[in-house]
């Protein structure tokens, strides 16, 4: 990949780690929407703070501020760096209080997995026990299965 | 939930919600009505109640549409999806805003998925009366609960409360559960494993303080305790049909099984009972369910008319 002029570098991933931050930021699917994006993994790389850390680097697509919040929650310590015409702006994700949409409740009989009712899921963090609750049905879900339930 | 006046306008959606001071307040004006049936009696005069029941319903449809008749209202809506245009495939969020556009002042919905309630109330900005949401939460149920146990005891806190059966799939024992954490009782969850209480109801009894012992066999516990709640296998809501084949008929609560119960022992069941509760109690002093039923009118004459605003 050449030097990236407009894009997102996902930094301080936890080593070997990568493939859960393409599932979690659906990039995939994202790739899909933005032909031009590409992507390069770089996997256990050397890291004065990690030892050993991943790093994803996406071309042409701006990460939204909102889904990195989401994989703060599997990896506390990941930073963003977005590029615009060249210049670099880091971003330090935050796990937020309420998590609207991007994911989904493992309770299939949640009315937020009810068929063509409009509903956004919804989750309150409770971030002491790393864990967060269905706004609609409760059902508690630990940050680190996250992966398993972003929305496709 | 903590004045009486509090409840004006407001959504009853979880039993997560109640704090002692309004159940007290609740419970107080329930006996009240209870010696005087005529006190609310034509009080909400020409509002509209709108029942909507995604789910079949015999008690909890009936006590609200009486409940509403008595307050003088006119009840429209369904009983049951068949018949109605939920059968034709009408969402729930469609239902809502249709009834609201027919003026309706209060909704009480029953729904076979959870959270249906809160979702309504988001839909809404008419108040929404939960009449039970999937496996999640029945909080009508939980205060007329609440009401039948002070009506035995004359009071709830010290009590030791088993509740046995499906604790998993049943929307009244974690109502029932989250209600009782405002109080000072011991509280044993008493089921096999794959129907054991759900997580995030310990969870939240946790938050409260309160740590439910679990038991897998009624023997264990009977002895020591001043109401078993036997709840029936929920068939229609196991997802597995082999583990309702593992599970039912696990436990019978017979005159047998309650051998070496207190002799004040009461056995409360929301109903509509399978085989989880014997017939051969009906005659006994443990029996209390049947009272228990009777107290969802007054209740949810109470909560209608405090939602609505209605003073007594």
């Amino acid at each position: 990949m050449s030097k990236i002029e407009r894009g997102t570098v996902i930094d301080h991933i936890p080593d070997w780690k990568a493939d859960t931050v393409t599932k979690v930021l659906r990039l995939d699917r994202q790739a899909l929407m933005e032909s031009n994006a590409s992507v390069a993994i770089l996997q256990n790389v050397v890291s004065k703070q990690l030892g050993r850390k991943d790093i994803v680097k996406i071309d042409s697509w701006r990460v939204r501020e909102k889904d990195a919040d989401i994989l703060s929650l599997v990896f506390p310590g990941v930073t963003i760096n977005y590029i615009e015409d060249g210049k670099v702006t880091k971003y330090r994700p935050t796990v937020p209080d309420l998590i609207e949409g991007g994911l989904k409740c493992p309770e299939l009989s949640c009315i937020s997995n009810a068929e063509r009712e409009p509903v956004v899921p919804k989750f309150v963090t409770l971030k002491p026990e790393r864990l967060m609750r269905c706004h609609y049905c409760d059902t508690l879900i630990g940050f680190d299965s996250v992966p398993e339930h972003v929305r496709t | 939930m903590k004045r009486a006046t509090d409840l004006a306008g407001r959504d009853i959606i979880s039993a997560r919600d109640f704090e002692r001071e309004g159940i007290e307040d609740i419970l107080k004006r329930t006996a009240e009505l209870e010696s005087n049936p005529g006190l609310v009696y034509g009080s909400q005069k020409g509002k509209l109640a709108a029942l909507l029941f995604f789910e079949p319903s015999t008690r909890t449809y009936s006590s609200f549409q009486i409940a509403a008749e008595r307050l003088g209202m006119k009840v429209s809506g369904f009983a049951g999806p068949s018949g109605s245009s939920v059968a034709k495939g009408e969402t729930l969020h469609d239902t809502v805003r249709m009834f609201e556009g027919y003026g309706t002042d209060i909704f009480v919905i029953r729904h076979p998925k959870m959270g249906a309630a809160r979702f309504a109330a988001e839909v809404s900005d008419t108040p929404v009366v939960s009449a039970g949401d999937g496996s999640r939460e029945h909080p009508t149920q939980a205060l007329l609960d609440l009401y039948a146990i002070r009506k035995a005891f004359g009071a709830i806190d010290g009590l030791k409360v088993g509740m046995l059966g499906d604790l998993r799939y049943g929307r009244t024992s974690s109502s029932l559960a989250y209600a009782l954490s405002n109080f000072d009782v011991g509280i044993t969850f008493i089921a096999p494993d794959a129907l054991q209480m759900r997580q995030e109801v310990s969870h939240f009894l946790g938050q409260k303080g309160v740590k439910p012992r679990t038991e897998s066999s009624l023997r264990s516990v009977v002895g020591e305790l001043d109401v078993l709640y036997v709840t029936r296998i929920q068939r229609e809501r196991i997802p597995d049909p082999t583990e309702f084949e593992k599970v039912k008929g696990m436990y019978e609560v017979n005159r047998e099984a309650l051998r070496e119960a207190k002799p004040t022992l009461k056995v409360m069941h929301p109903l509509p009972r399978v085989d989880e509760l014997s017939t051969d109690l009906d005659g006994t002093e443990h029996a209390h369910y049947f009272i228990q039923a009777a107290g969802g009118l007054p209740i949810r004459t109470v909560l209608l008319n405090m939602v609505l605003g209605g003073a007594a």
